[in-house]
This record gives C-alpha cells, structure tokens and sequence, in this order.
C-alpha cells in the first residue's frame, strides 16, 4: 500500500469522526477487513496505547499507521491527524468577526457549555475504567480536591498519582495487577 | 498593554506573541496532558488566556465552541484556531505543529516498545495511578470550561444546558456532535444576555 494510499484511508475516518476513537469503524473497515495491513489485534493495541500516553485520543491514528507500515505509516497517520484541524479556520475567522453579535455569542456559548456536560459524561466510561480499587478510588479523590483547592500544576498531580500507584504496587495494594 | 486594532476580534488584547513564543507554549502544554482534549484546553486556556492575555474570553468561546464542531481531532482545531487568531496562517500552522508532533513522536515509541513495556508491572501501574489522575482531570475540567458562562442571571441557564447535554449524552444516547448541534440550535432561539 502506498504512503498516498494509506494517508486517505486514514483520512477517510479522521475526517468523518466527530470525537477520538469516532474513526475507529471506518480506519478498521478499510485496512483490517479489506486490505489486510493491520490485525483486530493491533488495532486494539493502538487504541490502548494512545489511551496510555499523553495527548488527545485520535493519536490512535499515528499509532495504527505505525503498525501498518512503520514510520512512514506513522507519518501517514498524523498527516490523516491534524488536516482536519485545518478546517477551523474559515469557520474560527467568520464567527470571531461576528462575535460582538448577541446571537453568534449566544449560539457558541451554548456550544461550550454543552460541551461541558458532555465532558462530565465523559469521565464515567473513564472512571470505570480507571478507577478500579480502593488505591486509584483514593488518587482520583484526592487529585479532585487538589485541583480544587490548590494552584497545583496538572502535570505534577497526574506524576504524584503515578509514583503512588507504583508505590501501591511495589506492597501489593494495586488489585487490578494480581 | 492594550492593542490598537482594527479586528474586533483582537480589540483590547495585549500583543500579539512571536511565532517561536506561540510553537513554546504549544509544546510544553498541548503535549503533556492525559484524559484526553478538553482536559488539555483547560491547561492551555490557562496559559494563553488567564497568564499571557494573547486571547480574550470571547476568541476562547470562539475557537473552543467551532473546535468541538470541527471534524478530528477538537484539541488540535482548538490549537489551530487559536494560532489562527493570534499569528494568522504562520500561526496556525505552527501551533498545529507544535500542538502534535511532540505527542505523536511519544505515540510512535511507545507503539514501537509496546511489545516490551505491556508486561512491565511498574508501569503499568503508573499508568493506572496517572489515568486514575486524569479522572479528577476530566471532573475539573468541566468547571474550568462552563465557570467563565457563569454570571449574574445566568447560573440556571448554564446548569440547565450543561445538565442537558450530559443526560442526553447518557441517558438518551445522542452522540456529542449531534448534542451540540442541538445546543448550537438552542442558542439560536434563547434571550441573549448582555455580557
């Protein structure tokens, strides 16, 4: 398959998906079940491995365009990732000039606050996931109440929850691992 | 200090910040962050707009409302846009740039050591610790995007919509897209209020 190829599969999901794992169908129709370039298996896997690492979900496309035909399968995926992004700025340009408009503002405001009632409902498939015993319960619980009471940088709490859980880990108290 | 403008979008906005500023910012805060987007927006929100003032609250509402409506990745159409509102189409470029490459560099290691690190015990159990992290993340997050709607007179509106959309969400079944196309639609219909 060529790198031009693999790039419009991989676009033909990425630019059909409203959310990260949105393209997943689409990207597995066309190079698990048609062309063969990729196993269930390691689709699978890049979805695990982009829910593992940081930045946005739709990585997932970089990840799957690496197992299908290494870096520049890679390569492929991120361009299928960020082209979509680009359509932002003919729609960022026509409603930010008409912003000072009470209604364009009260149609994006909407927007943004519906979205934070999505997000709400997002954190439940992600906490089902992720908080799995009294140990991850307890840094979900605290990592809330320091980002709520305190300045702390984002960053160093979700480094502070790591080294505990590793340190749960090291005395047996993570269950998920046993 | 103030910007002399004729872009109603950047009235009353400090300067305008280099490209080499804006691919920084991007790089160190459109990387890191686990639980997804909307949590790294919150992170970048901050930065860009609480720190440095290189955007206002309504450019944020702006490029975060037709981020969500944009097809892919929404955080990378966020970084876009707000590259496209500070630095023209240098800017989106490079914070689309810096906003991805870093990340999927770290995707591309970690998919070539899969193999080796799944059934490392230490860290996976890093990763369980940062993703149970990234719940409280995604919690807070929530408050950080809806707070700013929040003012006098409005509190009821934005937990109703915001309440809305989370029960259509789960209990309806709706997609997200299709929920915010329904609260784009709302918008068009309801008072507006004066900001």
């Amino acid at each position: 398959m060529s790198f031009l190829e693999l790039y419009l599969l991989l676009l033909k999901g990425t630019a059909t998906a409203f959310a990260g794992l949105a393209s997943l169908p689409v990207i597995q129709d066309a190079l698990v079940t048609h062309r063969h370039v990729l196993t269930a298996e390691q689709l699978n896997e890049a979805v695990v491995i982009t829910r593992s690492t940081p930045g946005p979900v739709g990585l997932w496309v970089v990840s799957a365009g690496y197992f299908a035909a290494g870096v520049s399968g890679a390569i492929a995926g991120w361009l299928a990732m960020i082209t979509p992004a680009l359509l932002v700025i003919p729609t960022v340009h026509f409603a930010g000039r008409r912003m000072k408009h009470p209604r364009v503002r009260a149609i994006l405001e909407t927007v943004v606050i519906a979205s934070a009632g999505l997000l709400l409902a997002a954190a439940i498939p992600l906490g089902r996931e992720a908080l799995t015993d009294p140990v991850t319960i307890a840094i979900g619980v605290a990592g809330l109440v320091l980002l709520l009471t305190t300045k702390i940088e984002v960053a160093w709490i979700i480094l502070g929850a790591a080294i505990v859980a590793m340190g749960a880990d090291t005395v047996g108290l993570l269950y998920y691992l046993t | 200090m103030a910007v002399e403008t004729d872009d109603p979008v950047r009235e009353g906005l400090v300067a305008r910040p280099s490209l080499f500023r804006l691919a920084d910012i991007f790089v160190r805060y459109g990387n890191i962050t686990l639980g997804g987007g909307s949590a790294t927006v919150a992170v970048l929100r901050r930065e860009i707009l609480d720190r440095r003032k290189w955007i206002g609250e309504d450019e944020f509402t702006v490029c975060f409302a037709t981020a969500r409506l944009t097809p892919g990745t929404n955080l990378l159409a966020f970084c876009t846009g707000v590259g496209w509102i500070t630095r023209g189409l240098p800017g989106a470029v490079v914070a689309l740039l810096a906003g991805s490459i870093p990340c999927a560099a770290m995707v591309v290691l970690a998919t070539a050591l899969f193999s080796i690190w799944q059934h490392v015990g230490w860290a996976q159990a890093a990763i369980h610790g940062a993703v149970a992290a990234a719940v409280a993340v995604t919690v807070k997050t929530c408050w950080t995007i809806a707070h700013p709607y929040v003012r006098p007179g409005t509190r009821l509106r934005v937990a109703v919509i915001a309440g809305a959309a989370f029960l259509l969400n789960v209990l309806i079944g709706l997609s997200p897209v299709e929920v915010l196309l329904l609260a784009a639609g709302v918008g068009i219909f309801i008072p507006t209020v004066r900001a």
